[in-house]
């Protein structure tokens, strides 16, 4: 894993510094909230309904174990005892205190983690592939690259003050899991006819009021001349993105107002002015940072047989945990372990300070003390033996992590929305928690097979539901909460955006929505093979449509 | 309409109200409510609040009463009143030192 440089740590030591002086004299009076509030988002510290929430970064969703030690010790101390994963690959947690912040930032720095760029008008945390470098299918590790896009991005002088906030997302397989493709920039590896590897470039992605899906712009920039590129991305948008309307701010809008050749052809001609000049990346440098993400020591296991069917028979919940909970490593007698964040009625990406020692602990034990966050809020074990799974599943027993739920109904990408979110119009978690209790029972998911459920409380889409096979938006209409569902929405490189059906449901009628839509999919799909997504595919919105509010 | 003074608190960020005696608070029902003929008072209520510095995002809230207590017209500000409701895991708490009065 990359360790902060002495510049990494200066830095990020004299923010603390800045902003505690900050806190200081905004206590004391000194400073007004007008003149505090940009400071304090600066530092990823929001007001929400009911409290301060301070948003954590995780460059590249890549966490040592003692960085997730150290986030369940400011859970414990200055907050309540938990924390909650987000979309884009951070932590928040909801409830600290104005006056513990400084000491919070300070805990962290000392992990080498910060709140830098989580808020404003800049280029956000990078978030890639949770499984980069491991997966079977990898072209490349993304994360060495993710570095250095971070290392460039951070107070980069010119894009402190973009016309919105701009993310990134990387994936270094071809089948995306980072949803590169409804990001600002979506960056894919790619080898070139001459085997070289470089970089597909997609621009103006997004979700929220006006989703669209990322157009490519460049089939293949080598990674020695990325960042030129993307500074010509960045700085195309910086001189014509929408200041003058928030809402049409975003690159997607200016992407599509100006049309891809006419921003294509802006951005080709900046970066052949900047080609080959400062932002070359110095191939030592990159082999510097490449050194940092160098493969753990894997041992020799020999060919390990696990009869998944035989383990289903003995212990169907560990048999359910291995079929779904694991992911194919790229080292043979090895697998990538997801930890599902999503028991039946829970919050759907929460995590208590426990489980995060507990995790912490089974990482350094059998994962070589790597942990990885991912946007559908789970955790991840990159590297785990295939003879120590028995043991890492039984620790998860233990910290009560051990749902074999993933990638099924009940694996739900859910916002915090109006439980804890100013911007929320309705609430999201009790309606996973409803969607959750209905599909509890193992053979009832399983008999659904593959389905991602997105649940947004307000148009800005953080719970991704405009990408949801079915997704759920929730409204607020005459003082009360209505959700509008979508379907055959999808994240992945087959991108594409949900169709909204017909009119909302009210909350307690939400669960049955779900079910006629499932039992439409079972009724229609052409084998238990066909997934909700492929049969929504072939068989188009009407037998969903004619589900949901009949034939009229 | 009815309506009712509200903020965070700048030291929890703890959602609170002001009272009848100037206080701000945490209880929704000890707000007071301004009627619609109090519109001078309740200009003076978010000058005075605002120049504590120890109150932000002061807001207006539009509410009714219903059975002899005060109901919110936006399910927003239900939600702010009660905490979280998915678990109930309770509002955040004035500590001695985080009560404002105007």
């Amino acid at each position: 894993m990359y360790r902060y440089d002495e510049f990494d740590a200066a830095f990020v030591s004299e923010r603390v510094q800045q902003f505690s002086d900050q806190v200081r004299r905004r206590i004391a009076g000194e400073l007004t909230e007008d003149q505090f509030r940009p400071l304090r988002l600066m530092n990823g510290l929001y007001l929400q309904l009911h409290a301060y929430m301070l948003r954590i970064a995780i460059p590249y969703g890549t966490l040592a174990a003692r960085q997730l030690r150290m986030l369940a010790h400011v859970a414990r101390t200055y907050d309540r005892g938990y924390g909650h994963f987000t979309t884009r690959q951070n932590m928040q947690f909801h409830w600290p205190k104005l006056r513990d912040v400084p000491a919070i930032l300070a805990d962290l720095a000392s992990v080498e983690m910060h709140s830098i760029q989580t808020s404003g008008n800049c280029v956000r945390n990078v978030t890639v592939d949770q499984f980069a470098g491991a997966a079977a299918d990898e072209i490349i590790d993304p994360r060495p690259v993710a570095e250095i896009i971070r290392q460039w991005s951070s107070l980069h002088p010119e894009f402190i003050y973009l016309p919105r906030k701009f993310k990134i997302a990387m994936t270094g397989a071809p089948n995306d899991r980072a949803a590169v493709k409804f990001h600002d920039i979506g960056l894919m590896a790619q080898t070139n006819g001459s085997g070289e590897v470089g970089w597909a470039v997609y621009v103006g992605g997004g979700l929220g009021r006006t989703p669209m899906v990322a157009k490519l712009i460049n089939g293949f920039v080598p990674h020695e001349h990325l960042l030129a590129y993307l500074e010509a991305i960045l700085r195309v948008y910086n001189r014509y993105g929408r200041r003058d309307n928030k809402f049409k701010a975003r690159i997607k809008i200016l992407v599509h107002e100006e049309g891809l050749e006419n921003i294509k052809g802006q951005v080709e001609e900046e970066f052949a002015q900047m080609r080959g000049g400062i932002l070359t990346l110095p191939e030592e440098e990159l082999e510097r940072i490449n050194a940092y993400f160098a493969l753990p020591a894997y041992e020799d296991h020999g060919v390990v047989n696990i009869d998944i069917g035989r383990e289903k028979i003995l212990d169907p919940a560990y048999g359910r945990f291995l079929e779904n909970n694991t992911f194919p490593h790229a080292r043979q007698g090895y697998t990538s372990i997801t930890v599902s964040l999503k028991p039946i009625g829970g919050v759907p990406g929460d995590i208590t300070a426990d489980q995060m020692d507990a995790v912490a602990e089974l990482a350094e034990a059998y994962s070589f003390s790597e942990i990885r966050v991912t946007h559908e809020q789970n955790v991840v074990l990159p590297h785990v033996a295939l003879t120590d799974l028995r043991a890492v599943y039984d620790g998860l027993v233990e910290a009560g992590l051990a749902d074999g739920n993933v990638g099924e109904i009940t694996d739900m990408i859910t916002c915090p929305g109006l439980d804890y979110c100013a911007l929320a119009n309705a609430r999201s978690i009790p309606i996973a928690q409803d969607i959750a209790h209905r599909f509890a029972a193992p053979e009832r998911s399983r008999e659904i097979g593959k389905l991602k459920i997105k649940i947004s409380g307000c148009i800005n889409a953080c719970g991704h539901h405009h990408v949801g096979h079915i997704g759920i938006l929730g409204v607020e209409k005459k003082g009360t909460e209505l959700y509008q569902i979508t379907v055959g929405g999808d994240g992945t490189e087959d991108a594409a955006v949900g169709r909204i059906l017909g009119p909302g449901f009210v909350a307690a009628d939400v669960p049955d929505a779900i079910e006629k839509l499932v039992d439409a999919y079972i009724e229609k799909r052409e084998s238990p093979d066909e997934t909700f997504i492929a049969a929504y595919r072939r068989l188009g919105d009407a037998p969903f449509k004619e589900a949901l509010y009949g034939n009229g | 309409m009815s309506k009712i003074l509200t903020g965070n608190e700048l030291l929890s960020g703890a959602a609170v109200y002001l009272d009848g005696h100037g206080r701000w608070i945490e209880e929704l029902q000890s707000a007071r409510v301004f009627g619609a003929d109090e519109g001078g008072a309740l200009e003076a209520a978010v000058g005075a609040s605002k120049a504590t510095g120890r109150i932000v995002s002061v807001e207006t809230e539009d509410v009714e009463m219903r059975g002899g207590a005060i109901y919110p017209l936006r399910v927003r500000e239900r939600i702010r009143a009660e905490g979280p409701s998915a678990p109930r895991v309770g509002r955040q708490h004035l500590a001695e030192d985080e009560h404002v009065s105007i």
